[in-house]
């Protein structure tokens, strides 16, 4: 008998590497509803720095790390699990997330939550990639191992979401009163605007997110041009 | 003279003239991190293009030898001679842009490239149907995976010994200080690489056994009496059903699920097109003048992708 087209092994080793695959990425996704659920509750408390003044912030801080402790958490949980697979398998499925959650955090570092005995919570922090790493537990750039690690982009893209947000509280913090926020933001992104123009980008995500860095930037300066215009600049801001 | 740029007065602009003197950047607290990361973005845009272009190299190739193969009539363990050269000096070139890539794709950055990696279905595709030709089985991705790392370490050898020959192979140039062959890194197949290159490889085996039933007037088949049994030779009709039913069985695959159900009915209409062969075949084998070529183009998405 001439042998047979398909070895009946080669189709059980096919069907249970599908199968593994299947429940892999179902755990994965059972992980990865919880860590939604954690990112948006704090993304939602978050969304209060737009009417909350910044005296009271401290209290609004307090449920944004409660939050942020979940996500780290979770995140710890991720990696533990997804370690042990291929990290670019797979990665295609939180990245996002894990952005969002970058954000969350360095937002509210920003803003002057989240600090440390070695870090005093003040205005205008920005945490590094690396420092993300640390906030989270877990490497960073990682290019000697395959293991679970948070990439430059997914930390650009968190920090553009910021970016984002930081543009609208410029507004926001006008209307409470406080133009000495609104005049920092611009600074700040202004800062990070000529950052981002360092970078060679090519045609992917990351530049399409980059391109619209600009218009937070316009949007900041209208409002300090309004401010200006009245002379609603705090003194020492303007000497700068 | 095209081109001519002028400013705002109407005077010429010269192009070659001085030029402003480059505005400084802006330095400010984030640019030096800014400029670290840029390095390291760099190094994966530059490795990507790398990547990038050696495969669609590979996949044009690996075309070739396709097309090539399919210049063959009938099953035999040995194809012809002038065939097996050209499919010959095809895989020589592809071994050689293997091995130039290969340093690139190692562990973490193997799945990192794997979308740009598309030429390796292509190659599964025209390996499969090469091994079908010569032995009317399916290959398996266990016996696979070895035959590209061959392939792979030959190229290494060849570009240490032609250091001259691509100049231009940067994997090749950065080969030859280590001591050769030891630990020279191959190229894997994942599993995805093996199963959509073999539900190409359903398209290659419809338009074998179109044209080789046309031409030769017989259904291709395995050998006669090769093993003294006196079983019927299986015949290409036989083989596509059990492929199609190979893959109706197996689990879709969780990747990319629309990919996979699209790929399972080019695979659905290339067993029915060649089913309609064997049809043909019994019922009107000994009136039809040989080299008639019954037409098939109609209804037939599957062509238009391949090519």
């Amino acid at each position: 008998m001439a042998p047979p087209l398909i070895d009946p092994a080669l189709f059980d080793q096919l069907k249970t590497k599908i199968e593994e695959d299947t429940s892999v990425r179902k755990e994965l996704d059972q992980i990865l509803d919880d860590l939604n659920q954690h990112v948006s509750f704090t993304q939602g408390v978050l969304s209060r720095i737009h009417s909350t003044p910044r005296a009271k912030y401290a209290t609004l801080f307090e449920q944004v790390e409660a939050g942020v402790k979940k996500e780290i958490e979770t995140v710890g949980r991720l990696g533990a699990f997804a370690s042990q697979f291929p990290y670019y398998k797979y990665n295609h499925k939180w990245t996002r997330m894990v952005q969002d959650a970058i954000s969350t955090v360095i937002l509210t570092t920003w803003l002057g939550g989240l600090s440390t005995e070695s870090k005093t919570g003040e205005l205008g922090r920005l945490l590094t990639l690396e420092d993300i790493g640390e906030v989270f537990n877990a490497p960073v750039n990682l290019k000697d191992r395959d293991a679970f690690h948070i990439t430059i982009e997914e930390y650009l893209l968190g920090l553009i979401s910021v970016i984002d947000d930081l543009s609208r509280l410029a507004v926001n913090s006008v209307t409470l009163g406080d133009t000495a926020m609104a005049v920092q933001i611009s600074g700040f992104i202004k800062d990070l605007h000529a950052g981002f123009q360092v970078l060679n980008l090519k045609n992917d995500i990351l530049r399409k997110r980059v391109d619209s860095i600009k218009y937070a930037v316009k949007k900041v300066e209208d409002v300090v041009y309004d401010l200006s215009l009245r002379n609603l600049i705090p003194a020492q801001e303007t000497t700068q | 003279m095209s081109g001519l740029k002028r400013d705002w007065n109407g005077n010429t602009k010269r192009r070659d003239g001085p030029k402003p003197a480059a505005k400084p950047v802006v330095r400010n607290a984030y640019t030096p991190m800014f400029e670290s990361l840029r390095e390291e973005l760099d190094q994966h845009h530059d490795r990507r293009e790398r990547i990038v272009k050696a495969s669609r190299d590979i996949t044009a190739l690996s075309k070739k030898i396709i097309f090539s193969l399919q210049r063959v009539r009938k099953i035999e363990s040995q194809l012809p001679n002038n065939i097996q050269s050209e499919v010959d000096s095809r895989l020589a070139d592809i071994s050689k842009l293997l091995a130039s890539i290969a340093p690139e794709i190692q562990g973490i950055n193997r799945y990192r490239y794997s979308r740009s990696l598309m030429c390796l279905e292509e190659l599964v595709e025209a390996l499969t149907f090469a091994h079908y030709l010569r032995t009317q089985t399916l290959i398996g991705h266990a016996e696979l995976d070895p035959t590209i790392e061959d392939l792979t370490k030959k190229g290494a050898v060849i570009s240490e010994d032609e250091p001259m020959a691509d100049a231009g192979d940067p994997a090749g140039n950065a080969e030859k200080d280590e001591p050769p062959a030891v630990n020279v890194p191959t190229v894997t197949l994942t599993q995805d690489d093996y199963l959509y290159g073999v539900f190409d490889l359903t398209g290659e085996m419809m338009r074998f056994a179109t044209t080789s039933t046309a031409l030769t007037g017989k259904m291709a088949s395995g050998q006669t009496g090769k093993d003294g049994g006196d079983d019927e030779p299986r015949t290409i009709v036989q083989d596509m059903h059990e492929l199609g039913t190979f893959f109706e069985m197996l689990p879709v695959g969780p990747g990319n699920k629309f990919q996979w159900e699209k790929k399972l009915e080019v695979t659905r209409q290339s067993v029915q097109k060649v089913e309609r062969l064997g049809y043909d075949r019994v019922i009107r084998g000994s009136e039809r003048p040989k080299g008639w070529i019954p037409d098939l183009s109609s209804g037939d998405p599957g062509q238009g992708e391949e090519e």
